[in-house]
């Protein structure tokens, strides 16, 4: 059964979906992983990248080689790629591909005002942030001293503003507040992008809800497991988490109850798709929470290949390829920390 | 034979390297280009190989080269030619070279850090002045603003109220000035007064002049802003902003003396940086110049290295570790050439130990290597272009200068087209060795690369031409037309009524449309035109009917010639590579399937051309409805080409049926036989030189041989699969082959009239084109004419050119392509070669 949006997808978008399936294919392989696991020193990583996609992305590299320039240059790489994706977009897409990097954004304001806290210069810590994310007004968020004024004087034109209505107070910026605000900003631009990709329809909203329920359920999992022991009250935790995923609203409740990390399995196990998740934590590699959740969503971003004619590629494309940097970030730390016990916890992609 | 027959006789040599001499022998073998080498390093990952800090000194040395070509290049120096493949550098050198890359990289980053630094000091520089000139109107106004604010400080106004309350605390008027990019201006506006709440008054003037941007080197269109505020937290959140906007912020003066003081300053500035900058630019092309002397050369010679390199990590150790072990394919004839390489080389080095050369014995079939010369350049990249033959087979290419042009030129069949195209071949094979030409780019270069076989497709279209008579779709008449017309007319009334043949009279010619020459009529048909069609036919109505007819049966006796002659050197093939059971079981049988029908097909169209003249040409029987009976066995067989014709065909077509048992199940049932009874059959020879890959019978042939030692795991495990005896296998393999033959005879005969449909799109589409457009210019009146005349040939000429000549020789070129490739080659070829 065609409908008649998969007739007219790829006039507009076939190109970049095409595009996008390209470099898919080009992300490492399991073999070239092994490869990699096998170098005795971070020019060997350089030789090893060089003959995969990633071309001569380090050749004009002054040496020494460190892990913070490979990731600098890689995360270039993906920007590149991820702007021309966005320059050559067409509506409703490009509005995802904002969608996308409201993320980034996010993390880039809360990473800036974490350092105006600290007393660091803008310039250090303008380094560190995420070049997906960046936006112009991102540098003077350290002018703000409460949540509105932030708004008010320095969002309100960005693409993070809509995000803003249930954040809206007078409190002074301190470190629990900026977390809280992270979070608060975090579950309304989820529930804002579950509802774009729901409206939207068709294979777009089959491939993107399930990866965004997860997405959401994660948040809400790890909001649960960091306040503990901190001086978050129950209901200030529940406003917290994000109402569009599968644990809405029975599973938030209960989360919102739990007091340590057993309450919260039990929580889980309630729920067919995260026990397995919950079941494989620990385990015999000693794998934490978080290495768990990151497989499971790489296999979903994998999945999402399998359909055509939707968004979903694009999103899952960008998260692969970012995991795929984290595994190449985490083996060169290994191998530039001469600790080569945990070189093999990376995350394999399938 | 020459070589262009078979590919050279190659063999697989171990060359012992002494490990002092290695790079300077491989060296010598690279400039020479004689061999191949094998990776014997396969399953060692590129980076854990012996030589990859040298790799990685080349490549350092080539990241150098790189910055040096980008640095000559900005500064718009011409980077000179140099030697255009200099040796590789001795490793003596290459330290040496080292340190003087890097030397000079380091000079030249820090002069290009300084000059850049100066650059930038010189636009801030320049940019304050523009400001400040900019601003002083900016402050006149002020000026003029403030008494109005004093003279009414009563007045009841809330922002006066706080403006004479702050002034009250001591809080003083500050000013924040600078460059803004145009594009940032009014989101920088906006963002002053929500942060601020209008406590600051922005004014801004757009610059005239465009100045750089330091940060991308843009030229862009800059504002300047001059912000006034009350307040130091104000000031703070302003200068903050003005940090995020990247403005680039300026102190203000606050009196005109301190403006003019500044101004005064900043030009002696100015002029000073102008001229240290002068120097240092100068300095700069001083080292560029130098250095792009040699850059070119020295990345032809880093290259070269890094080959060297390259090759040297596909080598092995010894066990003593004072070896390097090589395995290359080389030609026996250059073997000697190769000994002398390595001679060479370890003169060079000054080694005591020479390095040399052992010959082993392989079962690995060998790379196909052709030689080729600029001539035959081109025809053999046709055939490469289908499957490179395997090794030691008969190589087509020899056989495709005739053949391609040939089969071309049939499809492309007119003299004047064909001349245009030689003259333009011609052209390019003259200049050959121009060097505009041979650094062509795309189109033109796949132009230069088949100059040969253009020049011979153009001549062979000129004979064709000559054959159909065809020059720009005109016939000529060059020796006469072999018809005369009046002899239909001046018969007299007698010979009219002796014969019965219906001649021409006045009122014939006067009332019929179209009269028919009769050849049967004495003094018509004189005889045949000397050489190809005769003229005449251009004024036939039926020239058409008379040519399809004639093309047809030509491009099925070509095709048919062709398809044998492709059998034929399968035949070729089995001989050398001796297995004459091949010949006997698969050849012989193909021949016979393809003669007996095919064959006899040509045999019947060339007998009714001679057998019938034009008296007796109604009587003639059709060829077509002939060949169908010979399968149909009719109850009739009233009429025939010739006595006995039945019982001819009834023998040909039992040798057919009986050739297609054999060809399906002679060749698998012949080598069951030979495995169940290979103890008798015992068959012993060394050497490598009848083994090829993927074909399981030979090798089951030399199953009972020794295991070559020495040879790698790969070549092992091979051995052990096809020691096993596929009984199966085989004869699917032969069941698929005969299959496609068979059918392929039909339909590659079919195929072949492709010639004859191109042909004839060819001249019907040169006709056209003459019709269209040059008898329309033909037909105006002289006075105008002459003009018309002038652009229609211009026209006529345009469309030939492009429609006939490039269009229809393109098309006319790829269905040759596939004549030969497809239809040809598969006849005899494996093509499971490597280069």
């Amino acid at each position: 059964m065609l409908e008649s949006a998969d007739l007219h997808f790829n006039v507009d978008h076939g190109y970049l979906e095409g595009l996008v399936r390209g470099c898919k294919a080009s992300l490492l392989t399991p073999q070239d992983y092994v490869n990699l696991v096998q170098c005795e020193t971070l020019e060997d990583l350089k030789i090893h990248l060089q003959t995969t996609d990633y071309g001569n992305f380090l050749a004009n590299e002054t040496n020494p080689l460190t892990v913070s320039k490979i990731d600098t240059e890689m995360r270039k790489k993906l920007c590149r790629e991820f702007d021309y994706f966005r320059n050559h977009s067409l509506e409703p897409l490009s509005t995802f591909l904002s969608y996308m990097t409201c993320s980034y954004m996010i993390d880039n304001v809360i990473l800036l005002m974490n350092g105006a806290l600290q007393k660091k210069s803008v310039k250090e810590i303008l380094d560190k942030c995420h070049p997906l994310g960046s936006f112009t007004e991102m540098e003077a968020v350290n002018i703000a001293e409460t949540t509105s004024d932030l708004f008010n004087a320095v969002l309100v034109e960005t693409p993070l503003a809509p995000f803003f209505q249930d954040c809206m107070s007078e409190n002074t910026l301190d470190e629990l507040n900026v977390e809280l605000l992270r979070n608060k900003l975090y579950k309304s631009y989820l529930e804002s992008f579950y509802k774009f990709c729901k409206n939207h329809g068709d294979i777009t909203a089959e491939v993107m809800c399930p990866i965004l329920e997860f997405e959401a359920d994660r948040r809400s999992f790890i909001i649960t497991l960091n306040s503990f022991g901190t001086e978050l009250s129950k209901d200030d935790r529940k406003t917290l988490y994000p109402t569009c995923g599968r644990l809405h609203p029975e599973g938030l409740r209960m989360l919102a109850q739990a007091e340590d990390f057993d309450q919260m399995k039990t929580v889980a196990d309630h729920y067919g798709v995260y026990k397995p998740v919950f079941e494989a934590v620990g385990g015999s590699e000693g794998k934490t929470l978080e290495d768990v959740f990151y497989e499971h969503e790489v296999k979903m971003n994998v999945l999402a290949f399998n359909r055509q004619f939707h968004y979903g590629v694009f999103y899952a494309y960008i998260k692969l390829k970012e995991q795929e940097m984290r595994n190449i970030v985490w083996i060169a730390e290994c191998i530039s920390q001469r600790h080569r016990t945990k070189i093999n916890s990376y995350i394999p992609i399938l | 034979m020459g070589s262009l027959f078979r590919s050279e006789p190659m063999c697989l040599a171990q060359l012992f390297l002494q490990a002092g001499t290695a790079y300077e022998c491989l060296s010598a073998l690279g400039e020479r280009g004689l061999v191949q080498f094998r990776d014997l390093n396969q399953n060692v990952s590129s980076f854990q190989r012996k030589f990859v800090g040298e790799v990685k000194r080349c490549e350092e040395l080539e990241r150098i080269l790189v910055y040096l070509a980008q640095e000559i290049t900005k500064a718009d120096i011409p980077l000179s030619e140099g030697e255009v493949s200099p040796l590789a550098p001795p490793l003596k050198q290459v330290l040496e070279m080292q340190e003087q890359l890097q030397k000079l990289e380091v000079e030249l980053r820090e002069v290009t850090k300084n000059k850049e630094k100066l650059r930038k000091n010189l636009l801030e520089l320049i940019e304050y002045t523009h400001m400040l000139r900019v601003t002083r109107t900016f402050v006149k106004r002020n000026m003029e603003f403030e008494p109005t604010y004093e003279e009414f400080p009563s007045l009841e106004n809330e922002c006066l109220l706080d403006y004479s309350y702050m002034q009250r605390l001591g809080a003083k008027l500050g000013f924040v000035s600078g460059l803004i990019q145009q594009g940032k201006v009014e989101a920088f506006e906006r963002m002053l007064w929500r942060v601020c709440k209008g406590y600051t008054i922005v004014t801004y003037a757009e610059l005239d002049e465009s100045l750089e941007d330091p940060e991308t080197g843009e030229i862009i269109k800059w504002y300047v802003f001059l912000i006034s505020f009350w307040g130091e937290q104000i000031g703070q959140k302003v200068k903050k902003i003005c940090d995020c906007y990247h403005c680039h912020v300026y102190p203000y003066p606050s009196t005109a003396e301190e403006r003019k003081e500044i101004q005064e300053g900043l030009s002696t500035r100015i002029q000073d940086l102008y001229t240290v900058l002068h120097r240092t630019e100068d300095y700069l092309r001083q080292v560029l110049c130098k250095a792009a002397e040699s850059v070119s050369s020295r990345a032809v010679q880093v290259r070269k290295m890094k080959a060297i390199y390259h090759t040297l990590n596909m080598c092995s150790f010894d066990v003593t570790n004072k070896c390097l072990i090589a395995e290359v394919w080389c030609p026996e004839a250059d073997l000697h050439e190769l000994r002398r390489a390595l001679e060479e080389g370890s003169r060079e080095s000054g080694a005591a130990m020479p390095s040399f050369l052992n010959t082993i014995s392989t079962k690995e079939t060998p790379p196909t290597l052709i030689r080729t010369n600029r001539f035959t350049e081109g025809f053999q990249s046709i055939v490469d272009a289908y499957g490179v033959g395997s090794y030691r087979e008969v190589n087509p290419a020899l056989f495709t200068i005739i053949t391609f042009p040939f089969l071309f030129a049939v499809m492309f069949g007119d003299f004047g087209h064909g001349f245009v195209m030689f003259l333009f071949a011609l052209l390019l094979v003259l200049k050959e060795d121009h060097p505009r030409l041979t650094q062509s780019q795309e189109i033109l270069r796949m132009f230069f690369n088949g100059r040969y076989i253009l020049l011979l497709m153009g001549l062979f279209s000129v004979y064709t031409g000559l054959i159909y008579n065809d020059c720009f779709s005109k016939s000529v008449n060059l020796f006469g037309s072999g018809w005369n017309v009046s002899a239909m007319y001046s018969a007299g009334p007698a010979s009219e009524e002796r014969s019965g043949l219906a001649l021409w009279n006045a009122s014939t010619v006067r009332h019929s449309r179209v009269l028919q020459l009769d050849p049967s009529v004495p003094g018509v048909f004189r005889g045949p035109y000397p050489f190809g069609i005769d003229p005449i036919w251009n004024l036939a109505t039926n020239r058409l009917t008379f040519l399809n007819s004639f093309k047809m049966k030509m491009s099925v006796i070509l095709g048919i010639t062709h398809m044998t002659f492709g059998v034929i050197l399968g035949i070729f093939n089995h001989m050398h590579f001796r297995k004459k059971f091949n010949i006997y079981l698969v050849s012989i049988p193909e021949l016979l399937f393809m003669l007996c029908i095919f064959g006899y097909l040509i045999f019947m169209i060339i007998y009714k051309w001679l057998a019938y003249s034009a008296a007796t040409s109604r009587e003639a029987p059709s060829i077509l409805i002939d060949f169908i009976n010979m399968f149909l066995f009719p109850a009739n067989e009233a009429s025939g080409l010739y006595p006995g014709q039945a019982y001819v065909q009834r023998v040909l077509l039992a040798i057919t049926v009986l050739s297609v048992p054999i060809l399906f199940l002679g060749k698998p049932l012949f080598l069951l036989w030979l495995h169940h009874g290979r103890g008798c059959f015992g068959v012993s020879r060394s050497g490598y030189t009848l083994v090829r890959r993927d074909s399981e019978e030979e090798v089951s042939l030399l199953g009972n041989q020794d295991i070559e030692e020495g040879s790698n795991q790969e070549a092992r495990c091979r051995e052990v699969t096809c020691e096993e005896f596929n009984f199966g296998e085989i004869l699917m393999t032969q069941a698929i082959h005969s299959i496609e033959y068979c059918l392929g005879c039909v339909s590659n005969t079919a195929s072949y009239l492709r010639l004859w449909a191109l042909s004839l799109a060819h001249a019907q589409l040169s006709d056209v084109l003459w019709a269209m457009v040059m008898r329309v210019g033909l037909r105006v009146d002289t006075t105008l004419g002459v003009l018309l005349l002038f652009l229609v040939i211009a026209v006529f000429t345009v469309l030939t050119v492009f429609i006939l000549l490039v269009m229809e020789g393109l098309s006319a070129f790829l269905h040759a392509i596939r004549l030969h490739c497809l239809l040809l080659s598969s006849k005899f070829s494996d093509d499971n070669g490597a280069m």
